[in-house]
């Protein structure tokens, strides 16, 4: 009997335990799609090392920035940067770099290999409609020896508010002047051509489907579904591949994050940054610099900078650089209850 | 005895029913002015900056520095895919209501009633997913090439278009959507026609079609076209699965085979994370637009049945 009593109370004990923990905090977030993955493989180790919940809706960027200004979230995440508007809005939001990746220009073309060579004013007149098949000699000048077909390009983008369109937009304006004064760049622009799709499965599916076809997603996606992409040439002239070597080479140009808005801009650098994938970017995380959740969020976004980071690679976020980090580390101590 | 029948005395359950079902009116009628406030409200700016000249305008480019906002490109898709999409849901509805209700074996029609009646009950983002999965590469691949081939001196069908995603998807997918609403108020309707009448037109020796064509169909007419409306009401107002399979872009054309966009359908894709405010409010401007326009449909509708 007085086993059956030992028994009991360690039952309750055992379960007093449990009760404590599914009692504690609960982090909620939304925004990006492609910091998701990342996210995702937070919440585990997250719940091991504190006892946080952590709950992320992957609604896209914009979607997080509309969250995080109707507080309806703990945090936001978006991959583009807050704009002046949206700053106003959101009323004593900070902006941290909390992770680091690239965009990949998915294609579907029968009998094509992998990794197809492209650059960044081909890729501005693909979109724009002036080049309008896959043997147009602006391509064939960059893959000599691979016979393309006459085949038709039809282009794919997002038509959600999206940091991945940003991302894209931000590196076509970069490489060609005349997307630049045409279009220019943002979470949505105002594309001459093509097929819009919600979000990036939407337009992975659409590629999928659509022999000829050329669209941008963020490359865990890309790898994921099992897409082919371009390999895109740098200002050194290389072929750089959206993989962790062409991310860093990319980090490596902007390591000083704006004073005010901590923007990075690490898009197309110069031709010294011989290794860099040109479509890269950070995504930041949106929090208020004041809330009753300080503490809690303070602690999360610490380990998420540091610890987090180490599971970045296997999905292709590179960890971010130590200059960067600094400069993280410094904005979320600001946050106050 | 007689101030029962009258109601003439007030009793508590009348009198508790009376305002219960009274504030729920008031309630919707409140309801109602609250949305078209805060949607006038909402749209001030843009209004203000662009007044009646957006409502025609072909333009929208939210990238500062180049923002011009207009709602002529989603207004001409929103009339065009909701006409279309009733034009071709009408009579497949109709034809489907007449065999339910008329013509079907009687242990048919219990299990396809429920079936047709399923359809409606199918969220609408799940028939967009299927129209991007199936129905759109099925059309790209196998019926625009054919209409383009047979009829393409006709604007409407201009050359396929490359991924599927299309008007004319759309509207597939709409009329898909709105056949069930049409297909169920109608059979309703023709079950409703009074047995005798039928009875005494077939004793009269006419045959089936001629019965239904001289006693349900004049019979149900102000009923039809009240489902018809409704059916329409629903095509406009449709906005996640014309997101997903119209594709988007901006500008007025025939071609159904083209991409193209709606009032609705672009509310959806961008509200979320509008950039500038400027944005938001031409958003809730196309809106404001859509409220207009359903309320066209709604007062027509109203007026048709009463004729």
């Amino acid at each position: 009997m007085p086993k059956l009593g030992a028994i009991i109370a360690i039952a309750l004990v055992a379960a007093a335990a449990a009760q404590a923990r599914t009692n504690d905090t609960t982090i909620t977030g939304a925004g990006s799609t492609f910091v998701a993955p990342l996210v995702a493989q937070w919440t585990e180790p997250l719940g091991r090392a504190y006892g946080y919940t952590l709950q992320y809706s992957p609604i896209g960027s914009g979607g997080g920035i509309t969250a995080i200004t109707n507080r309806t979230v703990d945090f936001g995440a978006s991959d583009a940067p807050l704009s002046a508007d949206q700053f106003t809005a959101c009323k004593g939001c900070l902006q941290i770099p909390w992770a680091l990746s690239a965009t990949a220009v998915i294609y579907n073309l029968d009998g094509a290999k992998n990794l197809l060579h492209m650059n960044g004013q081909t890729l501005a007149k693909v979109f724009t409609g002036q080049i309008t098949r896959w043997n147009d000699p602006a391509i064939a000048k960059l893959n000599r020896g691979i016979k393309l077909p006459a085949q038709q390009i039809a282009t794919v983008h997002r038509s959600d508010n999206s940091g991945t369109t940003y991302n894209f937009t931000d590196y076509l304006s970069s490489a060609s002047p005349a997307w630049r004064s045409k279009y220019g760049k943002g979470v949505s622009v105002a594309w001459p051509s093509g097929t819009g799709q919600r979000g990036s499965s939407g337009v992975a599916a659409a590629v999928a489907q659509t022999p000829g076809s050329i669209g941008y997603v963020d490359v865990a996606y890309a790898l994921k579904s099992h897409l082919k992409y371009f390999g895109i040439q740098n200002r050194a002239g290389r072929y750089a591949t959206p993989g962790l070597k062409g991310i860093l080479g990319a980090a490596a140009s902007d390591v000083r994050p704006d004073r005010t808005t901590n923007e990075l801009s690490i898009v197309n650098p110069p031709t010294r940054y011989e290794l860099a994938y040109p479509i890269s970017t950070y995504t930041y995380v949106i929090v208020p610099a004041q809330t009753a959740k300080a503490a809690e969020l303070r602690k999360f976004l610490f380990w998420a900078v540091t610890k987090g980071q180490a599971y970045g690679p296997k999905l292709l976020f590179q960890p971010i650089p130590r200059q960067v980090l600094v400069v993280a580390e410094k904005a979320i101590a600001k946050i106050h209850a | 005895m007689s101030s029962v029948l009258t109601g003439r005395r007030r009793r508590p359950g009348d009198l508790s029913l009376q305002t219960v079902a009274g504030a729920a009116a008031l309630a919707s009628c409140v309801l109602v002015g609250l949305v078209v406030w805060k949607v006038v409200d909402g749209s001030r700016s843009s209004l203000h900056a662009y007044g009646l000249r957006f409502v025609t305008r072909v333009a929208w480019n939210p990238v500062s520095g180049h923002e011009l906002y207009g709602a002529g490109s989603f207004l001409f898709g929103t009339a065009l895919t909701s006409a279309l999409s009733l034009l071709l849901a009408a009579p497949l509805a109709l034809g489907v209501a007449l065999y339910l209700s008329e013509l079907a074996p009687r242990a048919l029609r219990g299990p396809v009633t429920a079936l047709v009646e399923t359809l409606a009950a199918i969220p609408s983002v799940v028939v967009g997913l299927w129209g991007i999965l199936v129905l759109g590469p099925l059309l790209r691949d196998h019926v625009e090439p054919t209409l383009h081939a047979a009829l393409g001196f006709i604007p409407l069908f201009g050359p396929p278009s490359a991924s599927g995603s299309s008007v004319f998807t759309a509207v597939v997918v709409l009329a898909i959507m709105i056949l069930p609403i049409v297909a169920s108020i109608s059979r309703e309707l023709f079950l409703a026609v009074p047995g005798n009448l039928k009875e005494a037109a077939l004793a009269l020796g006419t045959t089936r079609w001629e019965m239904v064509r001289g006693v349900v169909l004049p019979h149900a007419r102000g009923g039809i076209a009240a489902a018809l409306i409704l059916g329409l009401g629903r095509a406009v107002g449709e906005a996640i699965a014309v997101t997903q399979v119209i594709g988007g872009g901006i500008g007025i054309h025939w071609n159904l085979f083209a991409t193209g966009d709606t009032l609705a359908s672009k509310i959806a894709a961008q509200y979320q994370g509008a950039t500038t405010q400027l944005q938001t409010s031409s958003l809730v401007y196309l809106a404001l637009i859509l409220l207009a326009f359903s309320l066209v449909i709604n007062v027509t509708a109203q007026w048709i049945v009463r004729r």
